[in-house]
């Protein structure tokens, strides 16, 4: 059962510096907030799709099409009706959907997708190893760097453990596929207690098998795939921001892109 | 020479375990030798492999006595990162010691903790990558790595730490013949580079390559010898709980000269002394499985592919069982044996071809008609219990069904007195042994009455009494009835109990016979990375129909 999410390839993304992928995640982020017309809003989802691609990492953006369509469809959905614009299409008591409300609906689940994508093109092509010795070398200390990247992996594992507890269940007559929400978690919840079991004793096993490969948390260690900004980091790290300064400009200088000016 | 570790007086105890661990461990090892480690489970073994590099007592905590001197330094004073430079232990559970994403980070972790130069940890990772023959894997995840792959891997990471010592708790347990074949390569590599080994195993083919074996039994070394003359003293060993080496043993019944504990050894005794002369194995072709009628389970054409990494486990499979069989399914990891043995009960469904159970499809089972027809057994007891008494463990899926609680309790009753647990309904199923959590998952799938048990490694974990306790169970159950589908990488298991065994190779069927007849056929089992026990070879060798000592020695002396 693979759940990992880094694809190995040898593309430009993969090859930046795991700080310059961080910061330029958040900058990422940060442009998604600048517009929320849909127009405006589909170029930058555009721009980073495009990002995806160059990256080789849209399997993955397949793999999670359910989660990436069931953002999108639930927010153009919700927003209209929790949004008031000046030309109402259709009004129901306090409830009332507008033209300006759709587009902001719409331009919104563009805006969760693409903050979904962005996180997957970071994970798809930075290896976990990779993470923990940027956020080492931008100063965060090694034993938080390394419970953040430890719980990232052992998601996986305890996920794959989790599977192999319902299957055994169901070949004991457990039925797991019907019966209403409540009575589902209810069959459910029994499950957790083999999980923390496991997750205990493998979390003990883990540490013992870290001590005696000679870790010691507060140690200098060296690191083997250590962090390099090269030339083209430094180039994309200042193209993102230079965009940036520009969007922001036409957001708020220019004031365009928005539907609802006084919305983020 | 000198010494590389020195035992004086050991005596640990875990906090909260009432009797000790170890008791009055005196030992000494040479550097440059190799100490083999036998003992039933329980005897002290991990538990002596921690004391060396200072996780007894730096990570276990408990009340320790004596001193462990290693390369001159006393572990006891030593923090377990600074001992890790001298003792590289491989831990028994290797799937839990990889943790990188990739095989060369892996092997980078222990050289990064010393701190050495980048240049320095990769001419590391080249060499020791290429001393145990996992250079194309650099690149690769190890969770993709085959059961030998990855306990090389394990090896390697600390061998990249280049430890003085190195101590190897059970490194051959879980893995089938061929990665079984490879780590023990690995220890006479590395025996030729003149480091210290001490292993922990079972098989007497790793004891006899030792330069002296400990005997372990309840936290004591019982005794310590040459290979030769532990591994031949019989009574010792069987009040050990450890397996006797079948061949010295049959030679010793026979009143055979010497002591030989490899097949090929035993042939050429026995050409030398002219003991008993080879006959010609025939087999009756009546006996063929697979033609009780009516099947039971029928595979036709099985094909499926995991939807999740679109892999091919089976290739169209064509099978057919009987009522009342005991079958063995045998083959290399990766060959699709628990993907098989999952469309039984339906756990899977065919992504073409068809199982039929009773006639019918898997697929238009209900849950509840599934598990009173199938059970299925999982390899690790501990990823299906999760109730706080036996009783409600082994009625579970009787709850599930709708019985009554006299019913259930009645039934539980039942499945716990055919396990060897009866009276345990009111015990804490987390608090008993592994054995005895093992017997506890059976029961609770037995107590459904399914006419077919599938079992997915049942002996694995279990010490050789347990093993042997559970494979008992199971023939008790076959002979009243039930039919038995397991899943094995022991061929001693498979060849004794099992009268069908089925031999896969990449998801398609290789062999399928009867077992002495598939066992005959060691060349088409050496296709699928398998070999026959020493025994089973040499009864091959004499064409004797006999798949164990008892049977053999009747039959040479009929």
């Amino acid at each position: 059962m693979n759940i990992f999410l880094y694809l190995d390839q040898e593309t430009w993304v993969h090859r930046l510096d795991p700080r310059t992928k961080m910061i330029s995640t958040l900058i990422l982020f940060t442009l998604s907030l600048c517009f929320n017309h849909p127009l405006y809003m589909g170029g930058v989802s555009l721009a980073i799709l495009g990002i995806a691609i160059s990256a080789r990492v849209l399997r993955n953006f397949w793999r999670f099409r359910f989660i990436l369509l069931l953002l999108f469809v639930f927010s153009t959905l919700m927003w209209p009706l929790f949004t008031k614009g000046s030309t109402p299409l259709w009004a129901w008591g306090s409830f009332q959907v507008s033209r300006e409300s759709l587009l902001y609906g719409f331009a919104m689940g563009l805006r969760l997708a693409t903050f979904v994508g962005t996180g997957l093109i970071l994970l798809s092509t930075t290896r976990n190893e990779e993470l923990t010795n940027g956020l080492i070398r931008m100063g965060i200390p090694y034993p938080v760097a390394f419970a953040f990247s430890t719980s990232l992996r052992l998601i996986p594992t305890f996920a794959g453990a989790g599977a192999t507890i319902l299957e055994a269940q169901a070949s004991r007559g457990m039925d797991l596929e019907s019966g209403g929400l409540f009575s589902r978690i209810g069959k459910f919840l029994p499950q957790a207690v083999p999980l923390f079991f496991y997750a205990i004793r493998h979390t003990n096993l883990l540490a013992m098998a870290l001590e005696s490969r000679g870790f010691s948390p507060q140690a200098k260690r060296t690191l083997y795939y250590e962090p390099c900004m090269r030339r083209i980091d430094y180039a994309v790290i200042i193209i993102l921001l230079i965009v940036l300064a520009a969007l922001v400009y036409v957001r708020l200088g220019i004031k365009l892109g928005a539907v609802l000016p006084a919305r983020l | 020479m000198s010494e590389a570790i020195s035992i004086e007086g050991l005596t640990f105890t875990y906090r909260g375990g009432a009797p000790p661990a170890l008791q009055n461990i005196w030992g000494q090892v040479e550097a440059g030798s190799f100490i083999g480690v036998m003992g039933h489970g329980g005897a002290g073994k991990s538990t002596l492999c921690s004391s060396l590099n200072g996780l007894v007592p730096g990570f276990f905590r408990g009340a320790y006595q004596g001193r462990v001197m290693v390369k001159g330094q006393e572990v006891a004073g030593h923090k377990v990162a600074e001992m890790s430079r001298i003792v590289g232990l491989v831990l028994q559970d290797f799937e839990a010691q990889i943790f990188s994403t990739n095989v060369e980070l892996e092997m980078a972790f222990g050289p990064e903790n010393q701190c050495l130069p980048c240049s320095e940890i990769d001419r590391r990772i080249r060499h020791y990558l290429a001393f145990l023959d996992l250079e194309k894997f650099r690149r690769r995840e190890p969770a993709t790595l085959s059961g030998g792959q990855k306990q090389r891997l394990a090896i390697s990471s600390v061998l990249a730490m280049e430890p003085e010592i190195l101590v190897m708790d059970e490194p051959t347990t879980d893995l089938d013949f061929k990665g079984r074949q490879e780590v023990l390569s690995v220890a006479d590599n590395l025996r030729r580079e003149g480091r210290t080994l001490l292993i922990v195993d079972h098989e007497p083919e790793t004891m006899a390559k030792a330069d002296r074996v400990w005997l372990m039994k309840g936290g004591q070394i019982v005794k310590g010898g040459l290979p030769g003359e532990i591994l031949a003293d019989v009574s010792t060993l069987k009040s050990c709980g450890i397996k006797v080496p079948p061949i010295p043993e049959l030679f010793s019944a026979m009143g055979w000269p010497g002591a030989p504990f490899s097949a090929r050894e035993a042939m050429a005794l026995i050409r030398k002394h002219n003991l008993v002369r080879p006959r010609t194995l025939s087999l009756p072709e009546s006996s063929r499985p697979g033609q009780r009628r009516p099947y039971l389970l029928q595979a036709e054409g099985l094909r499926y592919i995991y939807p999740s990494h679109g892999i091919e486990a089976l290739r169209g499979v064509d099978l057919c069982m009987g009522e009342g069989e005991f079958v063995a399914l045998l083959g290399q990891n990766g060959s699709g044996k628990t993907t098989l043995a999952k469309h039984f009960n339906g756990l899977l469904k065919p992504t073409s071809g068809q199982m039929l159970l009773q006639g019918r499809p898997t697929k238009e089972y209900s849950h509840g008609e599934m598990a009173r027809l199938v059970g299925y057994v999982f390899q690790n007891p501990d990823h299906q219990i999760f109730s706080r008494t036996v009783l409600e463990e082994v009625g579970f899926g009787l709850k599930m069904l709708g019985e009554g609680p006299k019913r259930v309790e009645q039934l539980v009753s039942e499945a716990l007195e055919v396990v060897g647990l009866e009276g345990y309904e009111e015990k804490i199923p987390f608090a008993l042994s592994k054995g005895e959590r093992q017997r506890v998952a059976v029961a609770s799938v037995l107590a459904l009455r399914p006419r077919v048990l599938v079992l997915d490694e049942p002996t694995t974990g279990l010490d050789y009494r347990h093993q042997r306790a559970m494979m008992e169970i199971l023939k008790s159950l076959n002979e009243r009835g039930h039919t038995i589908i397991i899943i094995t990488h022991s061929m001693e298991v498979a060849e004794e109990y099992a009268g069908r065994t089925v031999v896969l190779k990449d998801g398609a069927v290789l062999l399928d016979g009867t077992t002495r007849a598939v066992f005959a056929a060691e060349d088409r089992l050496a296709e699928a990375s398998l070999q026959a026990s020493p025994l089973l070879q040499l009864s091959n060798y004499l064409g004797t129909k006999a798949r164990t000592v008892g049977q053999m020695i009747e039959e040479l002396q009929a």
